[in-house]
C-alpha cells in the first residue's frame, strides 16, 4: 500500500504539508520575482543567499511573536509567544540555549525532547507545534501553552483543597499519557509532579522529555542514572542496565503517594538514603520476593535482622486511607518492588478504581491556582533529572510507615 | 486502538511517507530549484572573476564579455534527478562502510537511521548544492546521537578514515536537521522481523499461539503446518536452521537493498521486512501470513473472510519484493560504477561554488558581526569570497588533472575493509 501522508495537528503544518513539491515551487517563485509581500523575501542581501530549507525555517519562524519572558534557567528561555495572524492563539517559545563548553552540535536532551515530541501526539502529552531554528542557530520549540502551572503547585499549596475525585482525575490523565509513550515504545524517564503540566482547561500533559528514549532491543544496555530521586524505583537505584516502562510506573506511584499525602512518599537525601527510605516504606528486596535482585550491580544484601517483610494490602490501606481499598490496591500494583509483578500501564488503566465511586472530577471543577504560567516558564528551563533544591524542605517531615 | 493508527501518527508516516509519482515529483521540483541556483551562482562568480580581469586589465571590450559570458552558461551542464538519485546512493553505500570500519562497529539499526536521513535531506536538497560527501559524516554522526549510540565528537572525528575535522563533521548539523524537519525517528524494519522470527521458532517447537480470530487452532496444528511446507530454496538439516536462515538471509536484505532503495518512502516497516522475507524463504513466509490471515479458503473450500485484505496485501508485498529484489550494490556493478564516474565528473562542474566549504563558512559567520551581512559591506563580502571560492576551483581543478581516474579524490573506506 503507498501510503500518502496527511496533515498533521500542527497549527502551523501548512509548511510541513506533505505537498512540499508545491511548497517548493511556491518559494522558488517568490526567490525569483522581486518587491514580493512576505517580510522575509524583502531582505534582498540575504534572500539571494538562502537554500529552500532554509526559507522553510525562516517561514515557520516568522508564523511566531515572542511577546514576553517567562522563565530562564542554564539550559532554556522560554517566552510566551503568538501565532503572528491570530494574538489569541498563545504558544510557550522554549529556546535552548547553547552550550559553549558542549562541542558536540546540538545537545542531547534537546534532541530526545524533539524527537519523541514529535512522535507522540495525545490530549496527555505536551504539544510540539514547530521547531525552528534562529540565525545565530539556537533551536526554539514551539510548544502548547500551559497556563495552568503543575500538579507540584497544587501539591505544595495549602490554601487549595482536593478530595480522592480530583486525584482520580489528574492520575487518570497521567495514566493516559504514560500509555501512549509506552504503546510508542518510549520511556518517559523523569515523571514527576513538576512535570505534569496543567492546560488553561485543566487537562493535565506530561511535558519535559529530555530524559526519553525508546525501549532498548533485549540485552541492549541504558543507563541507571535516570529519574528524579524520590520518583526513582528500586532496580535504578540498584544500578540495573535494562529495564522496561515499569520504571516510569513507579513514578506514577509515587506521585499518586503524593498527591494522596502532599508531601513525597520517600524522599532520600542521596541516592543510599532514597534506597534505605525505600526498603523501610516497602519492604526489603530479596532472592524471594524479587528473582535476580542480588545480582544487580549496587544491590547490598541486608543482615536477618534489619529484614522489612514485604508490605501488603493492609499496609498501603493504612497508609493511604483516603484513596480506599481499591486505591490502595491500585497504588500497591504501581509499587511492587519486582519490576516484573509492577502493573503496566495498560493493566493500571483497566484496574476497576476509575471506574468505582466517586467519579473522576470534570476538567473544568477542578482545582486550579493563578500563577501558572510563571510555573510553566520555570519548569520547561529546568533540564531534565534535576530536583529543585528545598523544593519540599519546609514541608518535609519524617514518615511514620508504622513500624515501630 | 490498532497498530495501524499508531503508525499513522508517526512522523515517518506524516511527512515521510510518498506514493510513487508524488516521489518523483518532489524530486524533479527540487533538482529544478537547485539547477537554476546553480546556474545563478556560477553566473556570480564568473561575473566576479571578470572585474577583478576587468579592473588589471583597464577597460574590456564590451563584445568579448559578452561571449565569454554566454559561453560559461552554455556550459554548465546540470545534474539530472536521476543521476542525483545514483550519486546519493553511492553515499548511502558509503555510510554503511563508513559505520563498519569504527571499533566497535557502529550498529546497523543507527547506520541505518543515518542512511534515511542522507535520503530524506536529499528530497528537497540537491548534491549541487551540498555534496553528499560533507552530509554523509554529519547524517551518521547525528544519528548515534538520536539512536542512543553515543560517541564523542572528537571520537567519531578521528574514525573517519583520511583528515576530516570535527568541525567538517559538526558543520552541516543545523542544516540537516532542518532538511529533516527536525523529526529524528525512524521506523525500521528490523524490530519487526526479530518478532516474526521469535513466533515462527515457537511454532516449531510447539509453542505457537494462533491469531486471535483462529481460536480453533492449536499449538500442534501450527506445528504440523510449519512442517508440512514446501522444502526451502536452499535445503537445511532442520527447521530451526531454516528459521535461522531465512532470518539471516532477510537481516541482510533490510540492511542493504531496503536502505538504498525507496522502500521506507513507499511502504511501512512491517510491509518492508515481510516483503524481504518472503524473498529469503517464499513457503516460510507464506505460512506466517496464513497463520495470520488464515488461507484463501479454509478445508471446506470457504473463502476467507480476510480475502480481500489478504489479497490486497498480496500485492503490495509483490510491488515492495521486486523493488529490493531489483538493488545491485554499486560497488559491486562495474557498468554502475562508470555511470557514477561519469555523474561525479559532471557535479564537479556544476556545484554550487557558494557553498562548497560549510565549516570555513560557518567560521566566517560567526566571527563576523551579524549586522555586516545585511549591510552593503555584505555584499563586498560575498562577492570576494565569491572569488576566492572561484581560485580554489581552478587550484582544485589542476589537482584533479593529475588524479583523473579517482573522482572523488582519495578512497573514504580502503579496499581491504570494503570486502
Amino acid at each position: 500500500m503507498a501510503l500518502s501522508p496527511f496533515g498533521s495537528r500542527s497549527p502551523s503544518m501548512t509548511v510541513h504539508s506533505p505537498n512540499t513539491a508545491i511548497r517548493l515551487r511556491a518559494t522558488a517563485a517568490q526567490n525569483s520575482s522581486t518587491g514580493t509581500a512576505s517580510a522575509a523575501v524583502s531582505k534582498p542581501v540575504q534572500n539571494g543567499d538562502r537554500e529552500l530549507t532554509e526559507q522553510l525555517n525562516i517561514d515557520v519562524r516568522e508564523r511566531y511573536v515572542k511577546d514576553r519572558k517567562v522563565g530562564e534557567g542554564t539550559y532554556a528561555v522560554v517566552y510566551v509567544g503568538h501565532l503572528r495572524h491570530d494574538p489569541s492563539s498563545l504558544v510557550a517559545i522554549k529556546k535552548i540555549k547553547v552550550n559553549a563548553e558542549y562541542k558536540d552540535g546540538l545537545a542531547m536532551d534537546a534532541v530526545r525532547e524533539v524527537k519523541y515530541l514529535q512522535e507522540l501526539k495525545h490530549p496527555n502529552v505536551i504539544a510540539l507545534h514547530d521547531v525552528f531554528s534562529s540565525k545565530d542557530q539556537n533551536l526554539s520549540l514551539v510548544l502548547e501553552f500551559l497556563p495552568g502551572g503543575d500538579l507540584e503547585m497544587l501539591i505544595k499549596d495549602s490554601d487549595i483543597q482536593y478530595g480522592v475525585a480530583d486525584i482520580k482525575a489528574w492520575m487518570g490523565m497521567l495514566a493516559r499519557g504514560v500509555w501512549w509513550c509506552h504503546e510508542n515504545f518510549v520511556l518517559h524517564r523523569d515523571i514527576k509532579p513538576n512535570n505534569l503540566l496543567i492546560a488553561s482547561d485543566g487537562e493535565v500533559k506530561l511535558a519535559d522529555f529530555g530524559l526519553a528514549r525508546s525501549f532498548a532491543d533485549p540485552l541492549f544496555n541504558m543507563t541507571h542514572q535516570v529519574i528524579t530521586r524520590w520518583y526513582r524505583p528500586p532496580e535504578l537505584l540498584y544500578g540495573a542496565r535494562q529495564y522496561s516502562g515499569a520504571v516510569d510506573i513507579w513514578s506514577m506511584g509515587m506521585v499518586f503517594a503524593e498527591l494522596l499525602l502532599r508531601v513525597p512518599f520517600v524522599a532520600g537525601n542521596t541516592d543510599l538514603d532514597q534506597t534505605s527510605k525505600i526498603c523501610e516504606a516497602f519492604g526489603t528486596p530479596t532472592e524471594e520476593n524479587w528473582p535476580g535482585v542480588s545480582k544487580l550491580p549496587y544491590y547490598i544484601a541486608t543482615d536477618k535482622a534489619h529484614l522489612v517483610p514485604l508490605q501488603g494490602r493492609d499496609f498501603f490501606m493504612r497508609q493511604f486511607p483516603t484513596a480506599g481499598p481499591v486505591g490502595a490496591d491500585l497504588l500497591m500494583s504501581m509499587c511492587a518492588l519486582d519490576p516484573r509483578k509492577r502493573s503496566t500501564a495498560v493493566q493500571c488503566l483497566r484496574h476497576n478504581w476509575w471506574t468505582i465511586e466517586p467519579r473522576p472530577t470534570k476538567n473544568e471543577d477542578l482545582p486550579r491556582k493563578s500563577g501558572g504560567t510563571k510555573k510553566m516558564g520555570d519548569d520547561l528551563t529546568r533540564r531534565g533529572g534535576e530536583l529543585d533544591e528545598g523544593m519540599f524542605k519546609s514541608a518535609a517531615r519524617q514518615l511514620d510507615f508504622g513500624m515501630k | 486502538m490498532i497498530e495501524d493508527d499508531i503508525y499513522r501518527a508517526s512522523s515517518q508516516y506524516r511527512l515521510w511517507s510518498y506514493t510513487e509519482p508524488s516521489l518523483q515529483s518532489l524530486r524533479a521540483t527540487t533538482n529544478a530549484v537547485a539547477s537554476e541556483r546553480v546556474r545563478a551562482a556560477l553566473r556570480r562568480s564568473c561575473e566576479a572573476h571578470q572585474s577583478t580581469a576587468t579592473s588589471a586589465a583597464g577597460t574590456p571590450l564590451p563584445e568579448s564579455n559578452m561571449e565569454v559570458k554566454n559561453k560559461d552558461e552554455k556550459d554548465v551542464e546540470c545534474l539530472t534527478p536521476e543521476e542525483e538519485l545514483v550519486l546519493v546512493r553511492y553515499y548511502c553505500e558509503k555510510t554503511l562502510e563508513l559505520g563498519e570500519t569504527y571499533k566497535p562497529p557502529i550498529p546497523t539499526m543507527v547506520r541505518a537511521t543515518a542512511i534515511q536521513y542522507l535520503r530524506r535531506f536529499y528530497l528537497t536538497n540537491s548534491p549541487m548544492t551540498y555534496h553528499p560527501k560533507s552530509i554523509m559524516a554529519c547524517a551518521l554522526f547525528v544519528a548515534t546521537k538520536t539512536d542512543n549510540y553515543y560517541i564523542s565528537l572528537r571520537q567519531f572525528a578521528d574514525g573517519i578514515p583520511g583528515d576530516t575535522t570535527t568541525e567538517d563533521v559538526i558543520a552541516p548539523e543545523f542544516l540537516l536537521m532542518q532538511g529533516l524537519r527536525f523529526t529524528f525517528d525512524v521506523r525500521h524494519p528490523f524490530r519487526g522481523l526479530e518478532g516474526g522470527v521469535l513466533e515462527l521458532q515457537a511454532i516449531a517447537q510447539g509453542q505457537g499461539q494462533p491469531a486471535p480470530h483462529l481460536p480453533y487452532e492449536t499449538a500442534e496444528d501450527l506445528q504440523q503446518g510449519l512442517l508440512s511446507i514446501a522444502p526451502p530454496p536452499v535445503p537445511s538439516s532442520s527447521m530451526s536452521d531454516r528459521i535461522a536462515r531465512a532470518h539471516g538471509t532477510t537481516r541482510e536484505l533490510l540492511k542493504s537493498a531496503a536502505q538504498m532503495t525507496d522502500a521506507y518512502f513507499l511502504y511501512t516497516p512491517s510491509q518492508i521486512w515481510f516483503s524481504a522475507f518472503l524473498l529469503a524463504d517464499r513457503p516460510l513466509a507464506e505460512f506466517l501470513l496464513d497463520v495470520k490471515l488464515a488461507p484463501e479458503t479454509d478445508e471446506n473450500g470457504l473463502v476467507n473472510p480476510l480475502y480481500e485484505i489478504r489479497s490486497k496485501l498480496h500485492h503490495v508485498l509483490t510491488e515492495c519484493s521486486a523493488l529490493l529484489q531489483s538493488y545491485t550494490p554499486l560497488s559491486s556493478d562495474p557498468a554502475q560504477m562508470k555511470s557514477l564516474k561519469r555523474i561525479a565528473k559532471k557535479l564537479y562542474h556544476c556545484q554550487n561554488p557558494e557553498k562548497v566549504n560549510l565549516a570555513a563558512a560557518q567560521k566566517r559567520e560567526s566571527t563576523q558581526p551579524s549586522t555586516a551581512v545585511q549591510s552593503d559591506a555584505g555584499i563586498v563580502t560575498s562577492e570576494s569570497e565569491t572569488e576566492r571560492l572561484a581560485k580554489k576551483r581552478k587550484l582544485e581543478q589542476e589537482q584533479k588533472v593529475r588524479q583523473e581516474d579517482d573522482v572523488f579524490g582519495p578512497e573514504l573506506v580502503t579496499q581491504r575493509t570494503k570486502q
